[in-house]
């Protein structure tokens, strides 16, 4: 941490003068970001309260339906796009790799490189999803898509095809909602009411982790035999 | 269903365990600037940033590369960055041969150049392959920087770490979406510095 305590005249700017010289005052620019920092923080704390707040009632609602597919042997599949594929990764291995608790099936449907090409390039981008579950997926499955616009189309199409084969689909998005918002066929969408992609991505993090946290609290509730696994 | 009366301060207390951490980010605000001011300068310099984790770590370092690589803004360049993680034939592969532990480090060794930044991810800072892929990147004279929680384990206590940035849980959901926060200020300050930085027009940096 060696370079953190230094000053900021002996820091970056000593070592690559050339980089900083005649620029502007470098000491106001790290006490702007500092300030930028502090208000982003304090930013995504209030947008966590009021998703607590607002979307706190439906979160565990939507924990215990999640907890009735499980014993009854449903699989989780998860999907989005960029930043929001890897948040379905998080989600899948969340569930079938938890830090405590009990494993359950999950898998992202974002991590078979060779099918999401395959899908892409044969067929279209915005199948590669929705094509994905109509091959694995069996009513009383989970579909879990990720979109922080609302509007992408793989997602939507995806969803489409969950509710089409009886899954139960849950959807997180955010701002308005997009298009998600205006589909009639989901059973669960939480929608962080953010402009900020940034944002909106963070608190989409805590509303799967608590999700998570709730499934496993309401599994543990449920008196009904566990081992229906069909992982 | 008997849950149902135990699940809403379920809701509540999970909700509130998020609050310290969240508002605890800002005394990092410093350290944060400061790592983003030298990760401008090697941008500059034409370096890559290289990221890598494990498990949920792993998804982190891939949303980190897409950040730098694809910005979500419209308008800001992009930046290069791969995650050492998202390569499973290569992770596998270094891992059965040669054990887990060696998987990053043996990446850095034959991908990294010098201007190069390697960022470790570890929700307890006990990531053995995390450690050996940093240290491995400081023999090399990168840039170092770790994204840890807990009490920061082994990491935090490297020299082999330039900076250290701790999010304020033990719990590694918790510290997750912490750094997701700390990582969407790394990419936006490393461009609010970019944008500063620079040699001046006639002038050949040295």
């Amino acid at each position: 941490m060696s370079v953190l305590e230094e000053s900021p005249s002996d820091g970056i700017g000593g070592l690559y003068p050339f980089l900083y010289a005649g620029r502007a005052d470098m000491d106001s620019a790290l006490a702007e970001a500092n300030r930028s920092t502090a208000e982003k923080a304090a930013e995504i704390v209030r947008l966590r309260r009021r998703m607590a707040e607002e979307s706190g009632a439906e979160l565990a609602e939507c924990a215990e339906e999640m907890a009735l597919r499980f014993t009854s042997g449903g699989r989780l599949f998860t999907f989005g796009n960029g930043g929001s594929s890897t948040d379905a990764q998080e989600v899948a291995t969340t569930f079938l790799h938890p830090s405590h608790g009990r494993p359950l099936p999950a898998l992202s449907l974002t991590s078979d490189v060779a099918v999401v090409t395959a899908l892409s390039n044969d067929v279209g981008f915005e199948v590669v999803f929705a094509r994905q579950l109509a091959a694995l997926a069996r009513p009383g499955d989970i579909a879990f898509g990720l979109s922080t616009s609302g509007g992408s189309c793989n997602v939507v199409q995806a969803f489409e095809e969950a509710a089409h084969r009886g899954m139960l689909t849950v959807g997180l998005a955010g701002d308005q909602g997009g298009r998600l918002a205006e589909l009639d066929l989901l059973d669960y969408l939480f929608i962080v009411p953010s402009s900020s992609v940034h944002r909106i991505q963070e608190a989409q993090t805590t509303v799967y982790h608590v999700l998570w946290e709730l499934t496993q609290h309401a599994l543990d509730s449920i008196s009904v035999p566990r081992g229906h696994r069909s992982g | 269903m008997s849950a149902i009366s135990t699940m809403k301060p379920a809701v509540s207390e999970a909700f509130a365990r998020r609050d310290r951490a969240g508002r605890a980010l800002a005394d990092d605000a410093e350290r944060i600037a400061r790592a983003c001011q030298e990760m401008a300068v090697l941008f500059r310099l034409g370096g890559k940033l290289i990221v890598f984790g494990n498990g949920g770590g792993g998804t982190d370092a891939a949303h980190i590369a897409v950040e730098f690589m694809h910005p979500v803004i419209v308008g800001k360049r992009a930046l290069p960055a791969v995650a050492l993680s998202n390569d499973a034939a290569t992770v596998s592969g270094v891992g059965n041969d040669e054990g887990l532990a060696e998987v990053f480090a043996h990446q850095v060794r034959h991908w990294a150049d010098t201007s190069d930044m390697a960022l470790g991810i570890s929700r307890d800072g006990r990531c053995a392959n995390v450690l050996r892929g940093l240290e491995t990147a400081k023999d090399q004279g990168l840039f170092t920087l770790a994204l840890i929680g807990g009490d920061g384990g082994a990491l935090a206590r490297s020299p082999a770490v330039d900076h250290v940035l701790v999010a304020g849980s033990d719990d590694p959901a918790v510290v997750k979406e912490i750094h997701v926060t700390i990582y969407h200020l790394l990419w936006e300050l490393v461009h609010v510095f970019f944008d500063q930085t620079g040699p001046l027009s006639g002038e050949t940096p040295g």
